[in-house]
């Protein structure tokens, strides 16, 4: 369920970053292949979405901020260094990292985005649409 | 016929803030892509990792390295500055395993298995045709 009664919770591995959504939550994921994401998760950056102000964090006293560039900053927790989220500097959405959500039943990955700059130590191969850049 | 690979032998990398940064002068191991809980929780998405002897690895900014110890067996290191995932370390083995992400391109290596497969999301699907293993490498072929 993503609709808004839906308890849609995450939080990061420790537990000291918990939050919730009271709102929608977007059910399509992208990953993002760019070269800060797969830097700071060591990973691909799997996001959903949601409103920014629909979103309670408990434990803000954990969650450090990053500003990765003049127009985002990365939220991770300090004791864990788990990701949690990626917001654009003045957007009202805060993008949720995937494998935060303790049940992300219902969503599924859509597309792959800023593939032109994907790592060399894999290949894409699930025929999901491809994006050059940004969404 | 194509001369057998031998993975790389030299590699670098830093996390996203430039703060940590690492070389390593020895073999690298090519990449396992780990989807069990804890690594999908910590990373946010299934880590890829290469692996290399602690004793081959010069690091600088070691002050801003931290540490959790995610279990009985291994800890986590990340940037306190940036958040950026670097390391997984088996205690007390002598080896680390390192964050695909965070080395330099060209890295030369590739993804050979996946493991913990029984645990990955439901949100994805592994479509490459690699190796699975359902939980970890244990008894596994030797990479």
């Amino acid at each position: 369920m993503s609709g808004a009664d839906a308890a849609i919770t995450g939080g990061c591995l420790c537990g000291a970053v918990r939050y919730r959504v009271r709102g929608v939550l977007r059910p399509t994921l992208s990953a993002c292949h760019c070269s800060q994401c797969r830097r700071h998760h060591g990973a691909l950056g799997v996001y959903s979405s949601a409103d920014a102000a629909a979103v309670e964090i408990e434990g803000c006293d954990s969650l450090r901020w990053y500003q990765s560039s003049d127009r985002a900053r990365r939220g991770f927790c300090a004791v864990c260094g788990s990701k949690l989220f990626w917001q654009g500097i003045g957007d009202a959405a805060l993008d949720i990292v995937a494998g935060s959500l303790d049940h992300p039943a219902g969503l599924k990955l859509a597309r792959h985005i800023f593939v032109a700059s994907k790592g060399d130590y894999y290949e894409l191969t699930d025929e999901l649409p491809t994006v050059p850049a940004s969404n | 016929m194509a001369a057998k690979r031998q993975p790389p032998t030299h590699g670098s990398g830093r996390c996203l803030c430039g703060a940590i940064g690492f070389e390593v002068m020895g073999p690298l191991r090519d990449v396992v892509v780990c989807h069990c809980g804890q690594c999908r929780r910590q990373h946010g998405a299934p880590p890829g990792y290469s692996q290399a002897s602690w004793e081959n690895i010069r690091l600088t900014g070691v002050e801003n390295l931290t540490w959790y110890r995610s279990s009985e067996g291994a800890r986590r290191g990340f940037c306190r500055i940036c958040g950026s995932s670097l390391f997984w370390e088996p205690i007390d083995t002598g080896r680390v395993s390192i964050a695909a992400g965070s080395l330099d391109a060209p890295t030369g290596l590739r993804t050979v298995r996946h493991i913990f497969v029984n645990d990955k999301g439901d949100y994805y699907e592994i479509a490459d045709g690699l190796e699975q293993l359902s939980g970890s490498m244990v008894n596994a072929r030797p990479l």
